[in-house]
């Protein structure tokens, strides 16, 4: 299929100069299950390469194999056209690879200085902090990337450690970068000064891969894009020029989507109403200053913002797993705030979290286990004493069905669940007939694109039968096609709110400045 | 070094291979036990003879296999049920020691109608053993305080306090050894006339059925196992996590205490130095073999029982001590912990 | 005031062997490995230690083959948790009950058979114990005149070494050691065995310097003791030479008060350095979260794991 588009995706052999990068038939599995299959990539010097695919389609894994982090099952690898086998991280930055994961590979209780002397080895010639400290100033002003290099790496934001992780890896000798979904974590002005530093570096001679999937940031600042799905490259290195971004959707997602807009309900009557919320700080958080907010009945209010700016508080409040300082939340006329979080879940609370196995499920839990940890307690499954488990294992293999949960039996442990299914799991929990508030972080998270439609869908069936959802992203664009009214949080409180269609992006922009 | 590059850890081992490297590591376990044995002068040949003939096929092997065994079903199942809400109960000692104290106290001192006199005991041994253990479990909540080296000391206090009443006021003046005179018999679980076997085995198999049920029929076993796994999830749910965990921890400083109970009113009849030895390990070792199951509980403390009637048996004809059980244990639960890794990890070379 | 300095000059011999261990554990913990075993390695050494002396050999030499059986242990526990990821608490529980076990079975022979051990400052260079100071000095021995200096030494090198800062991230961030290029695995199994040496250390010099004599069970805990004030003194070296003394002192009380005769409850005064050990444990985490505990102790480090 999609000749054009392959013929697009010029295998340019080297003429004179080797590929920065090349990767043949790359194969992976973990504990049998594939995670690539027969991948190629081919990088060349001077270009920025945008690689592009779904979650679980291979990026990030083929990436690590190139950086030594993983050793690939078979396949044939070079870099400047020198064939290595890499065994290690170490080997990699020796031959000149450096990679910026999405969790840093940084020593938080550590200063710059120190994890970058950390990072030569024994018998490299920066031995000392003073020395160390230099060099890092000295690159930092020189590829304009502002770090100082004696703060801890803790008290820093997410941006400033991404340019520490940037300047260590460069001056570890790295000639080819790589970076993991950069700007998952930034803003747009600040993924704008990474992106133009990034193309600044390519024009120096440098290669870098850009793993992303954000089509927007393919066409203004990549030359070529490679496109993965399910563990295979589907496009090889095609001129970012020459394809539209719904040929790029299409070659991610294997099939035509329908998106899911807003729902078709009006928003109703109040019946969740946080005023002056304030909370501490959970560890790396934010604490909430004054927060405060209004979701009615058959709405969707959309919270945007940069992850780590009071999110994760804001919803334990919510829940009643964290004391909020002061402030009112009222649901249904009812103040909840300092309601146990059993009581929440009575009168109507539901929540999907972020992190679906740290607080949503239990990994380690069967299916219809995870299914029954909210009703066990009205006695629906045996009375007050006895618990049947068969009992148990019926709803869950009807829950199986209705929200067609592959690869589930009743007995399996969560654990085996792809993220999509086990989000499943968790919408056929929580979307019940008591819900009348939901709590949606980051709902699609980690999902693929049809997983994610699933969700949305799900919720917006749940808003039009008469809830409420509180939607929480990071995802601007989750935001603004699911959302009645649009919120922006920035440092814990809520910056600014309006109707859906009022939102510009330099609204947003303004709001989101100064974020934690 | 060590393979770092390709080891895997495996999602879903299955049955047969966790049960194999469980199996692979005992039998290793049991086989450089076998090996201490016989270098420190037990003949090969009486292996078997001292720890199967002896202790489940002979009359006599077996009600004291089984006497034995009593105490060691109480501390397993204490170990176990803090197990399953990840609380570790390294004090169980001290618990027991406490739970002795008590009893010792209400037989010594024994007021009240006779037959009220073991339930009074049972009672406040089971209570003190719950006293003792929260202690740490109030570290524990309200300052994050360690419990492995909280409940740990304070089996180290727990035997100093019996040292105290044993050189002080409860010492019998007529015996040359630190020991409370002989209960009054009251005080004594009725003696079944099989051996030392006591009616406290009545008593053992009813908490251990409540318990089983409990935890395999309850709905207490499914909290505790939410909790347990993942407590965040547990409180986001819903599920009364605190009360689940203190209950429980709880729950296991009184079966402790209970099993202390058991020791003095059943076999000892009185209060001495040695009530409490041997148990700390023993109910770390029965709960992690059992995976902190109830029935196999049992199943294991009646193994164990039957190597501390063999240990009496070596102690005597072989002069071994006592401290080579706690050996076994050692060796026995390090074999089992090393084993897991085959089942837990795999390790994948490329082809090339 | 007799009590006061009778009591002072005996104190370091107390802290020593508890401020060894700490030392020890604290290089362990700081590569990411929860060090339960303090307990059982010392007991292995304590009687490794009298064992030797018992031969005929020096005393110093029976130091040095404590440490080497506490180092046979510690292999062992390396072992299990480093090469084969066994849960940390469990493996260190079970290295106790060997080390535990072993000196119980092997030790019957020497139990209560008194021996000279390390020669103390007194007679190494006759001080006159005449003065108070005098008094004080002439009963230290080199290993209590050296630990000050060890503390130091083990504190720059954790602190301020490119070595110690290469430990430290084992067992803060192995992933970002491993990309670094150290070999957190190797890491790890040379700061286990540091924690053998030192424990090992730790025990011989109860027997071999303190008692001068073995008995089961004269650990008494203080491996325990050992594993509270890591926590007290917050991974770091100097903090755990005041609280090793800190115990000592407790500990050294009672002896010296049965010393001078005093009516005591021996028995309820003995509980003191456990009690005071729970107490120090609460004021340890006073004050928020528990501040200079490495963020990956006691977690398993795959490099294949998904991030």
């Amino acid at each position: 299929m999609t000749t054009a588009l392959q013929q697009a995706g010029d295998m340019r052999q080297p003429l004179g100069t080797p590929a920065a990068l090349l990767m043949r038939g790359i194969g992976k599995s973990f504990d049998g299950k594939a995670a690539l299959r027969d991948a190629s990539f081919c990088l060349e010097w001077g270009e920025v390469h945008a690689i592009v695919g779904e979650n679980g389609a291979g990026k990030s894994t083929l990436m690590n194999v190139a950086a030594g982090v993983y050793v690939a099952d078979g396949g044939d690898q070079s870099i400047d056209g020198e064939a290595i086998s890499l065994r290690s991280p170490l080997e990699a930055a020796a031959a000149g690879l450096g990679m910026v994961h999405q969790h840093f590979r940084l020593v938080e209780s550590f200063t710059v200085a120190e994890n970058v002397l950390l990072g030569f080895g024994r018998k490299a010639a920066v031995k000392t902090l003073t020395d160390a400290a230099a060099i890092v100033s000295a690159k930092s002003s020189e590829i304009g990337l502002p770090v100082d290099p004696h703060k801890l790496v803790a008290n820093l934001s997410i941006a400033e450690r991404q340019r520490a992780e940037i300047i260590k890896v460069m001056l570890l000798g790295a000639r080819i970068l790589v970076m993991d979904e950069p700007t998952a974590v930034l803003t747009d002005e600040e993924a704008r000064t990474l992106l133009s530093f990034a193309q600044r570096l390519s024009r120096q001679g440098h290669a870098v891969v850009l793993i992303t999937h954000k089509f927007r940031e393919v066409a203004a600042f990549c030359d070529r894009v490679t496109i993965m799905r399910h563990g295979e490259t589907v496009l090889e290195g095609a001129r970012v020029a020459n394809v539209t971004e719904a040929e790029v959707a299409r070659l991610m997602v294997g099939d035509a989507l329908t998106v899911a807009g807003r729902p078709l309900s009006r928003p109703g009557d109040v019946c969740l109403s946080v005023e002056r919320l304030s909370a501490r700080a959970t560890a790396h958080g934010q604490s909430l200053n004054d927060l405060g907010f209004e979701l009615h009945v058959g709405e969707i209010l959309g919270i945007a913002g940069v992850g780590g700016n009071g999110q994760e508080e804001l919803v334990a409040c919510l829940l009643g797993l964290d004391r909020a300082g002061a402030g009112a939340i009222v649901l249904d006329g009812q103040d909840i705030s300092t309601a146990k979080p059993d009581q929440r879940r009575e009168a109507g609370l539901r929540v999907i979290p972020s992190d679906r196995f740290d607080s949503g499920l239990i990994r380690e839990l069967s299916i219809a286990d995870n299914l029954a940890l909210t009703t066990v307690a009205s006695g629906s499954f045996g009375g007050p004493f006895l618990l049947s488990r068969r009992a148990m294992r019926e709803k869950a293999a009807e829950a199986i069905d209705a929200f067609d949960i592959r690869g589930a039996t009743p007995e399996r442990p969560a654990s085996l669940l792809s993220g999509g299914n086990a989000q499943k799991v968790l919408l056929a929990r929580e979307l019940d007939h008591g819900l009348k508030v939901l709590i949606a972080h980051s709902p699609s998270r980690g999902l693929d694109m049809k997983a994610a439609e699933f969700v949305r869908s799900a919720i917006r069936r749940a808003v039009e039968a008469g809830a409420a959802c509180l939607l929480i992203s990071e995802d601007l664009q989750e935001v603004m096609s699911l959302s009645h009214r649009v919120a922006v949080m920035n440092r814990g409180r809520i910056a600014g709110c309006r109707q859906t269609g009022d939102v510009t992006p330099e609204w947003i922009g303004g709001l989101l400045a100064g974020h934690a | 070094m060590l393979d770092t590059a390709f080891l895997v850890r495996r999602q879903n081992p299955g049955f047969l291979l966790t049960s194999l490297s469980y199996v692979g590591g005992l039998l290793v376990g049991l086989t450089v036990s076998a090996v201490l044995l016989v270098h420190a002068g037990v003949p090969a040949s009486a292996l078997v003879d001292e720890f199967l003939i002896a202790t489940f096929l002979t009359s006599d092997g077996l009600s004291q296999t089984a006497t034995a065994a009593l105490p060691l079903v109480l501390v397993g199942l204490a170990s176990g049920v803090a197990m399953r809400v990840r609380f570790w109960n390294i004090g169980v000692e001290g618990q027991l020691w406490l739970g002795a104290i008590a009893s010792t106290w209400v037989a010594l001192n024994g007021s009240g109608p006779e037959v009220l006199r073991l339930p009074t005991m049972f009672v406040l041994a089971a209570l003190a053993g719950a006293a003792w253990i929260a202690i740490p479990l109030f570290l524990k909540l309200k300052w994050g305080v360690n419990e492995v080296i909280s409940t740990l000391l304070l089996g180290s206090v727990a035997f100093l306090l019996v040292q105290h009443l044993l050189f002080g006021v409860w010492r019998d003046p007529s015996n040359s050894f630190p020991v409370t005179a002989t209960f009054p018999e009251a005080s004594w679980f009725l003696v079944l006339g099989w051996g030392q076997l006591h009616a406290g085995i009545f008593l053992v198999a009813v908490i251990a059925l409540s318990i089983w049920f409990v935890m395999e029929h309850s709905r207490v076993g499914f909290y505790a196992d939410a909790v347990g796994f993942n407590a965040k999830a547990a409180l986001a749910t819903g599920l009364p996590v605190l009360s689940i965990a203190v209950g429980l921890v709880l729950l296991s400083g009184a079966l402790s205490g209970v099993a202390g109970m058991m020791i003095v009113a059943g076999t000892e009849h009185r209060l001495n130095q040695s009530v409490g030895n041997g148990y700390l390990f023993s109910a770390i070792v029965i709960a992690y073999l059992a995976r902190a199951k109830p029935l196999w509980v049992v199943v294991i403390s009646f193994a164990l029982g039957a190597v501390f009637t063999a240990g009496n048996v070596l102690k005597v004809f072989y002069s071994i001590s006592e401290a080579m059980i706690v050996l076994m244990q050692g060796a026995v639960l390090m074999s089992i912990l090393m084993a897991q890794f085959f089942s837990s990890y795999s390790l994948k070379r490329p082809k090339n | 005031m007799d009590f006061l300095i009778g009591w002072i000059a005996i104190i370091p011999s107390y802290a020593a062997p508890l401020l060894l261990a700490s030392l020890g554990l604290i290089i362990c913990e700081r590569a990411g490995v929860l060090n339960l075993g303090a307990e059982g390695l010392m007991a292995i050494s304590a009687l490794t230690g009298a064992m030797t002396v018992l031969s005929g050999a020096d005393p110093w030499v029976g130091l040095a083959a404590g440490s080497a059986a506490a180092m046979a242990l510690a292999l062992l526990f390396g072992i299990s948790t480093v090469a084969l990821r066994a849960n940390h608490t469990l493996a260190g529980l079970a290295v106790v009950a060997i080390g535990l076990g072993i000196t119980g079975v092997v030790g019957r022979p020497y139990v209560q058979k008194t021996f000279s051990g390390i020669s103390t400052l007194g007679d190494l260079f006759g001080i006159d114990r005449g003065s108070a100071f005098g008094r004080i000095f002439a009963v230290q021995d080199p290993v209590t005149l050296a630990l000050p200096t060890l503390v130091g030494a083990l504190w720059w090198w954790l602190s301020k070494s490119r070595h110690g800062l290469r430990l430290r991230s084992v067992g803060e961030n192995p992933a970002a050691a491993d990309v670094a290029g150290i070999d957190v695995q190797l890491v790890q199994f040379g700061a286990v065995l540091a924690s053998g040496l030192f424990c090992g250390l730790a025990g011989a010099y109860l027997s071999v310097a303190t008692s001068h004599v073995w008995v089961e069970g004269m650990v008494a805990s203080r491996g325990w003791i050992a594993v509270a004030l890591v926590i007290f003194s917050r991974w770091n070296a100097a903090r755990a030479l005041w609280g090793a003394l800190l115990f000592g002192s407790a500990d050294a009380l009672v002896p010296r008060l049965q010393a001078i005769g005093a009516d005591v409850p021996v028995y309820l005064m003995m509980t003191l350095p456990y009690l005071l050990t729970l107490v120090v444990l609460v004021a340890g985490s006073l004050g928020g979260r528990r501040s200079g505990e490495p963020a990956f102790l006691g977690r398993v480090y795959l490099r294949q794991d998904k991030q």
